[in-house]
């Protein structure tokens, strides 16, 4: 390796390491926590070394915290979301790249103005969503229950998923599909044989967005669900007790270790298909 | 329209009906008296009393489904709109002050009068907080538990630093203390920080320094008294408070301190008796610090509550009528207090509670005798702070005033007075 | 056309127009009921009698809008210009084939994984001065070090600044990186083989040809700053006083908390009315542009 590529090698691995330490500070401080016992954190302060490691704050947040009646843990909470956030992230995902592709690439007649649409709906503040979307529940009959927030999850999803795989596709070579089109290929044809071999970064990109929105969504999750049916947040908040109650940051960080488990599982696998190259691929 | 409607209805229905796949059918109970209660109290010791609660009912034969809504007051207020917009209330929630009658008038409420004479209670409990439960007349809300919010707190190794061994009893020995604590090197004030700490500071002053000015301007609104030297004196004091604090306190909750004020490094903290539960949870002793009510400058009792309360709704279920009255008839016993409060570290609403009973505390005793002297003496405010007082627009708007005023020290007290009376006046 | 051809015509439409419409009518719908509510006297509920401009004036007037308002535009100008730039060097970085690059871009991701409510907290305590990392230095014996701006009311907003652009640069990296990951390989042995280094490379092939994903990175950005909300009420619970308080947090404040839901619209509205000052300067960039292509052409 010449010296020049060497140095310029360190010096992104420099940059890179500086970046990710300034990321890391907070969740070490929340893995500290989560290691340290109530009585720790209320003498020694809430930025400090585990005075001994307390590791049954994990067994303990994870299967017999009592949240309610219901001493399970945050274990069927976890689960809750789990069934609302797979079912939302895949279908508006794929939704959202068919609707990208027909926006960007097949376009029709005020496909400018439906798309200008759908990204005004990525910025409607969740506040001002909120009674509307009381009433369109009970309209629909889908209060209190999982599938309701699967619903408000997916048609609100649509409008970001929508919007970055329009705006991947966008690039897209037109030859490309001219070539295809030629061939005899149709509208879904060419979807499945030319625009999703190119899709995985956009797919994974938005698969993360979506689901890292839904599985940390706490205000739709705590109006809309009831009891045993609420999602994670909803325990994690229970965790961190108001007012008259200490706040157990230990077992809290705990949880919200656990909580987060999931979406980094997410995004470790997803790396993989940040790939260049696919391109060349799809033409031949 | 109203066709277009059925159809708009319809269409949704079937696109739910859809989604509703994997929703589970619930096994309705037969005809056992049911209790379904929203609440905030999700975890921790109110989650535990809750947990208490509902035992009780199924002792007794009923069937009890809490649904706590973490997080803050709001977020519960929006679920309770939720199920009320969706025609689902439940049975019971909880809710505290003027939002009794501000909520009562959307839905729905149930007259529990009959059971309230019948058990003899409105004669036991506070005046102010029969006041709040009936606001049309008739009894729709029932207390639960009760605070005391003029509640001074004293680090015992900062006390012993500056060798004090009684509580200050006015706010002219209070300042002179906390002169003494910040000589000796310690912050004289523990304070978060947030809004609803800042505005319970002033609060406590106003209160201690005259409780008929804290009635008039706080409770009635009274435009004079609110111009009026004491709220003045009040603002004056609240400058000292911010002064005294550690200039480092913002957006905290004020638990983060806890561990410097144990430590003596702070000295006084104002806060309301709840403090209590959280010193012992973080495992510190009753004799790590001196407790007692914050300064009256009148030497006689004040009292400045703050309650919990559950609104009875409307149901036409059989089932849930009789748990209502199962839920009015435990939370209007005398057994409440050793269920509940004992649990919480609350005051029982009861005047005529027995607490020399084992499982209450020392603090539990005097607060509660406190209360009961002060209900006599027709010596009980109610707290702006915690929502008791006023609306929660009035309250907003006036807290708003207060935490900018204390973080800010251009504004000087006089200004800071105008702006309270102009925000009350805005919003009235 | 035979059936099969018919069918194949009508297909595509059958698929994509049912998203596309519950989409739009949600936006729609959604946003007309509540600049109908903020033109009413709804309080605890919405109710439909007429107030006209009355809940527009009021949050006009009031302090915590005016504050929030001001705070929106530093904090989003400075949160866009910070976490696009982050987000654009970390992605550079992470595409120059670097050995660990999934496990930069799961760090980078992170602090998005991690509930903010918690990590929030975290930050609270990290930049307040009593606790957090001015405490630290002091402790290690840099005791010059001075970093108060979580107490300061001038400065109070740029915390959130910094914790956004924590949380959001991993995000704005991921997107980044998939568009420069689309770039096709041929046009980079092109670039190449004219000789251009690898600045050259990006500034003249690679960022042009995904200019559609930066806007997508923007209006993702946008929105985020729009929409801050937990990220303000755990770190600084909108303090000292009201200085770091934004819009969002009085939306929610006034429509949920203080049960005036008109009000909280007005100002859910005029919140979405900020957009204008994007929009209205890209849609004049936009023509511009377009007029200058058509005077060359």
């Amino acid at each position: 390796m010449p010296r020049s590529r060497l140095l310029s090698r360190l010096a992104i691995h420099a940059t890179l390491i500086a970046f990710a330490a300034f990321y890391l500070v907070p969740l070490l401080v929340v893995m500290l926590n989560s290691l340290r016992s109530t009585e720790d954190i209320s003498h020694a302060g809430v930025i400090n070394l585990p005075h001994e490691l307390v590791w049954s704050n994990f067994s303990e947040t994870w299967s017999s915290y009592c949240i309610a009646q219901h001493c399970t843990g945050i274990q069927p909470y976890f689960w809750n979301s789990m069934q609302m956030v797979i079912p939302a992230t895949i279908v508006s995902t794929l939704l959202g790249a068919l609707n990208g592709y027909s926006l960007s690439l097949w376009r029709f007649r005020g496909d400018k103005l439906v798309f200008g649409i759908m990204t005004l709906g990525v910025f409607l503040p969740e506040q001002m969503r909120l009674v509307p979307w009381v009433i369109v529940l009970r309209d629909v009959g889908l209060f209190n229950t999982i599938s309701g927030l699967v619903m408000i999850h997916i048609v609100q999803g649509l409008s970001f998923t929508t919007l970055f795989c329009r705006n991947y596709y966008v690039s897209i070579p037109p030859d490309l599909l001219k070539a295809a089109r030629i061939d005899g290929a149709g509208f879904f044809r060419i979807f499945w044989r030319i625009v999703l071999p190119l899709s995985p970064p956009i797919l994974i990109v938005t698969v993360i967005w979506q689901f890292t929105g839904i599985w940390n969504e706490y205000l739709y999750g705590v109006t809309f669900s009831s009891g045993e049916h609420q999602p994670i947040t909803a325990a994690l908040i229970a965790l961190s007790a108001r007012l008259s109650d200490a706040p157990q940051y230990g077992e809290q960080s705990a949880a919200v270790l656990l909580a987060a488990a999931p979406t980094l599982l997410v995004y470790l696998f997803g790396g993989r298909y940040f790939v260049r190259g696919l391109t060349a691929g799809a033409v031949k | 329209m109203q066709d277009h409607r059925i159809s708009r209805r319809a269409v949704l229905a079937a696109g739910g009906a859809v989604l509703a796949l994997p929703r589970l059918a619930r096994a309705q109970g037969a005809a056992k008296p049911k209790v379904t209660v929203i609440s905030q109290w999700s975890s921790g010791s109110s989650g535990a009393a809750m947990m208490a609660l509902g035992k009780e009912i199924e002792r007794q034969g009923g069937v009890w489904e809490h649904n706590p809504v973490p997080g803050f007051t709001t977020e519960m207020m929006n679920k309770l709109r939720a199920q009320i917009i969706a025609g689902d209330p439940p049975a019971a929630s909880q809710l505290k002050g003027p939002e009794i009658a501000a909520w009562s008038k959307i839905a729905p409420v149930i007259d529990l009068d009959a059971m309230v004479k019948a058990a003899g209670y409105e004669a036991v409990v506070p005046a102010e907080l029969a006041r709040l439960s009936k606001p049309h007349g008739h009894w729709i809300a029932l207390p639960i538990q009760a605070y005391r919010i003029n509640t001074l707190f004293v680090s015992k190794k900062a006390a012993d630093r500056v060798g004090l061994t009684k509580l200050p009893a006015t706010w002219a020995e209070f300042n002179a203390v906390a002169e003494k604590m910040k000589a000796a090197g310690i912050t004289p004030i523990a304070n978060g920080g947030i809004k609803w700490d800042d505005g319970m500071k002033w609060e406590i002053a106003l209160c201690g320094i005259s409780l008929e000015a804290y009635r008039k301007a706080l409770m009635e609104l009274d435009a004079k008294t609110l111009k009026g030297p004491e709220v003045l004196a009040a603002f004056r004091q609240f400058r000292n408070f911010g002064n005294w604090s550690d200039p480092g306190i913002a957006g905290q909750d004020y638990t983060t301190f806890v561990p410097r004020f144990m430590k003596g490094e702070m000295g006084m903290l104002l806060m309301g008796d709840w403090a209590a539960g959280i010193y012992k949870r973080g495992g510190f002793q009753v004799s790590d610090y001196l407790v007692g009510p914050a300064p009256a400058d009148d030497g006689k009792i004040a009292f400045d509550l703050n309650s919990d309360e559950f609104i009875f709704w409307q149901k036409k279920e059989i089932e849930y009528q009789e748990g209502q009255k199962l839920l009015a008839k435990i939370v209007m016993s005398k057994e409440l207090g050793p269920l509940f409060c004992q649990i919480t570290g609350s005051i029982p609403v009861r005047t005529d509670t027995d607490l020399t009973a084992e499982g209450f505390n020392d603090q539990q005793r005097e607060a509660s005798r406190s209360m009961a002297e002060a209900a006599k003496s027709n010596r009980v405010v109610l707290s702006l702070a915690h929502n008791m007082a006023q609306t929660n627009q009035i309250t907003a708007a006036m807290i708003d005033v207060l935490t900018e005023f204390l973080h800010d020290n251009r504004i000087s007290p006089e200004e800071g007075q105008k702006r309270l009376v102009d925000a009350v006046d805005n919003v009235r | 056309m035979t059936w099969r051809e018919r069918w194949d015509r009508v297909l595509p439409h059958l698929v994509i127009w049912p998203p596309i419409l519950v989409s739009c009518t949600y936006v729609l719908l959604f946003s007309a009921w509540t600049v109908w509510v903020s033109f009413t006297r709804s309080t605890l509920m919405p109710e439909y009698s007429w107030a006209g401009w009355h809940n527009y004036s009021a949050m006009l007037a009031s302090r915590n809008w005016q504050i929030a308002y001001t705070n929106l535009f530093i904090y989003g100008g400075c949160f866009v210009v910070f976490t696009m730039a982050m987000g654009l060097l970390l992605a550079v970085l992470i595409d120059q084939r670097i050995r660990g690059e999934n496990i930069y871009r799961a760090i980078f991701l992170y602090p998005l994984a991690v509930s903010f409510v918690v990590t929030g907290t975290v930050w609270g305590w990290l930049l307040n001065p009593t606790i957090g990392v001015q405490k630290l230095m002091h402790d290690v014996g840099w005791s010059s070090f001075r970093f108060e701006w979580l107490i300061d009311r001038d400065m109070a907003i740029y915390t959130i600044v910094i914790a956004g652009v924590w949380q959001a640069s991993g995000f704005a990296m991921a997107l980044l990186l998939a568009g420069l990951r689309s770039v096709d390989v041929d046009l980079l042995k092109a670039a190449q083989i004219d000789g251009a280094g690898p600045v050259r490379t990006y500034l003249r092939v690679v960022f042009p040809t995904i200019g559609p994903i930066f806007i997508a990175v923007l209006v993702m950005l946008l929105q985020f700053a729009i929409k801050t909300y937990d990220l303000v009420v755990a770190l600084t619970a909108g303090g000292p006083g009201l200085a770091s308080t934004l819009p969002t947090v009085v939306v929610y404040d006034f429509m949920f908390q203080r049960s005036e839901l008109a009000k909280g619209s007005a100002a859910a509205v005029m919140l979405l009315g900020s957009l204008a000052f994007v929009l209205v300067p890209y849609g004049l960039y936009q023509r511009w542009k377009r007029r200058k292509a058509g005077a060359y052409a």
